[in-house]
């Protein structure tokens, strides 16, 4: 199914300047565009992903090479740099490639987030042609996103020491957290598109430990998710608002003015309020 | 957010013990050690054949066929497969064969045609079989269906570590994402829905060329299936299921060259078995018959 949407948007402007073939693989078929309710139409299953990342349009460009060996292209238009980010940051496995920004290789994939698009380069079959074609279709398709995008400004607020760099998820779904780290049933943290949050893992000589932080738009809101969590996962915090959990680890919630700070799986107490107290 | 029920939270789980499902990505060996509800044992069978897909990767149906006719007179442990299928479907039954459609690995359309054929040499009125998968819910013989058979490849999932045979009903409930919390732990429980407890006659895990690992937006590549020519067929899901993963993560790592859980972990086999008394998980549960080519059988 292909989403009917305007010529003149930037995604229809980035596909006229795409190459046609790129080392023996040319264009097979026609584009598709798919939007964030027909992307279920053409990805199954981790479409929500992409919804979950507020999705506007997909490119889909299939490269053929005599023998029927297939290269897909994908070109996700995530509306801002900050979702673009984010959803690569969805699966960030991989060897690191100078293409676009934060390339990765895995074998049989590329992809890396540049300006508002994420690019996805999937080889049907991987042998060193194919390799070679993805990472040049990969390098053109990067020089003709013109402009660089920002990092999301909430990873600013990450503490630095012992932070694991690959490990850092953007996002705003609860769907999404749950899948990296399963918090609840329900949205305790009322995280919608309207909230930024990073995830993030730390190793320091105290221990590893998690950190959740979520910026809200709105006082009350904050003030809601920092009691939901208290309440819910959080209830038998002590004086300084730290728990030891069933498995012998640490958590703590804390609202600093709109944005909510928790501190996950620590291995210890000292390493939780360490986190917490850096976290500003 | 709903004030009135109990929201559960990951803390739920570590008390209850299953800590450790949900705090780490440890994968199959879970399968190994946890307690669970079901009593008895399940049979399952495993069978393999080298020359089920020709030169081109394509099926031989009358390969197929006789892996089938083998698997189901040994799981029901009758010489004729054509009495194993009268016992397992009746003259009177209407009959729903629940397949899978997903393009890049869908269940053999051979598979779909030979167990079709399969049910109506057993008897039943051609009216009242269907193939079927995403339009099950508005299917006139899946709505009135009194037998269900369950057939899909196995295959490494996005949201629930393997596309499992449990998984494959989740096309019977009008929201499916609803169930892709914490890697779709609860997929049990559709197995419970009044529509659908107690109707399974047979499952079957297709494993000819089954996925090991996914990748990208589509969660596919040639790279990562490889060509095992094996069913794992059961009248238990949830032991058909445990015994696939283990053959999945054998593959992955054999293939990695080093310890490489499932990702994220399918949960939802144990918690079919543990939580739901849908099957049995653990190997000990499980009565497994091998039969035919076994020549890197990773179980």
């Amino acid at each position: 199914m292909t989403a009917d949407t305007s010529h003149a948007d930037p995604l229809r402007q980035l596909t006229g300047a795409l190459p046609r073939q790129v080392k023996g693989w040319v264009v097979e078929g026609e584009d598709r565009f798919f939007d964030d309710k027909t992307i279920f139409d053409y990805i199954d299953g981790s479409g929500e992903v992409y919804r979950a990342y507020n999705l506007r349009e997909c490119l889909s460009r299939v490269y053929s090479k005599e023998g029927g060996q297939f290269i897909v292209l994908d070109v996700f238009d995530m509306g801002t740099p900050a979702d673009a980010f984010g959803v690569f940051t969805h699966d960030t496995d991989g060897e690191a490639v100078a293409i676009g920004q934060d390339g990765r290789w895995r074998p049989g994939w590329l992809n890396f987030w540049k300006d508002r698009y994420f690019v996805s380069i999937t080889v049907q079959e991987e042998n060193p042609q194919a390799f070679e074609a993805a990472l040049e279709l990969g390098r053109q398709v990067g020089v003709r996103i013109l402009q660089e995008g920002a990092r999301p400004k909430l990873l600013e607020r990450l503490p630095q020491r012992g932070l694991q760099a690959g490990t850092i998820r953007f996002l705003h779904h609860p769907i999404v957290l749950n899948y990296h780290f399963y918090l609840s049933d329900e949205n305790i943290l009322e995280l919608s598109p309207a909230t930024d949050a990073v995830l993030a893992t730390y190793h320091r000589a105290a221990g590893s430990a998690r950190l959740l932080l979520v910026q809200y738009p709105h006082a009350d809101a904050a003030r809601r998710a920092a009691e939901n969590i208290r309440r819910h996962y959080l209830p038998d915090a002590d004086a300084d608002g730290i728990t030891r959990l069933e498995n012998e680890r640490w958590a703590s919630a804390r609202l600093k003015d709109k944005l909510l700070v928790v501190v996950l799986e620590a291995a210890s107490r000292e390493s939780t309020a360490e986190l917490m107290r850096e976290t500003n | 957010m709903a004030e009135k029920r109990h929201v559960i939270t990951r803390r739920d789980f570590l008390r209850t013990g299953s800590c450790v499902a949900v705090g780490s990505m440890i994968g199959l060996p879970l399968l190994e050690k946890t307690a669970f509800a079901a009593t008895g044992t399940s049979r399952v069978v495993l069978t393999r054949h080298d020359g089920v897909l020709d030169g081109g990767g394509n099926v031989r149906p009358d390969i197929l066929g006789a892996m089938l006719d083998a698997a189901v007179a040994a799981l029901i442990q009758v010489s004729d497969a054509a009495a194993a299928w009268r016992t397992l479907v009746k003259p009177g039954d209407t009959v729903g064969i629940k397949t899978n459609f997903w393009g890049s690995l869908p269940t053999p359309p051979a598979l779909d045609d030979a167990v079709k054929q399969r049910v109506l040499a057993a008897g039943v009125n051609p009216q009242n079989i269907a193939v079927d998968d995403r339009g099950i819910r508005s299917n006139p013989v899946f709505e009135k269906a009194t037998a269900l058979i369950n057939m899909r490849p196995m295959r490494t999932h996005h949201w629930s570590g393997l596309g499992t045979l449990l998984k494959n009903y989740i096309m019977f409930v009008p929201s499916p994402w609803a169930y892709h919390g914490n890697a779709c732990e609860s997929l049990g429980s559709i197995w419970n829905r009044p529509e659908i407890k107690g109707k399974t006659r047979l499952n079957m895990l297709v494993m000819l060329t089954p996925q090991f690992h996914g990748i990208g937006p589509h969660h596919f590549s040639k790279t990562y299936v490889w060509t095992y020519g094996g069913l794992i067929v059961s009248v238990d899901p949830v032991a058909a299921d445990a015994t696939g993963a283990r053959i999945i993560q054998a593959k992955r790592n054999l293939f990695f060259g080093e310890e490489r859980p499932i990702s994220p972990p399918p949960r939802h086999i144990e918690a079919a078995d543990a939580t739901y008394g849908v099957g049995n998980s653990r190997p000990e549960r499980i009565e497994l018959v091998k039969l035919g080519w076994d020549r890197d059988l990773l179980i």
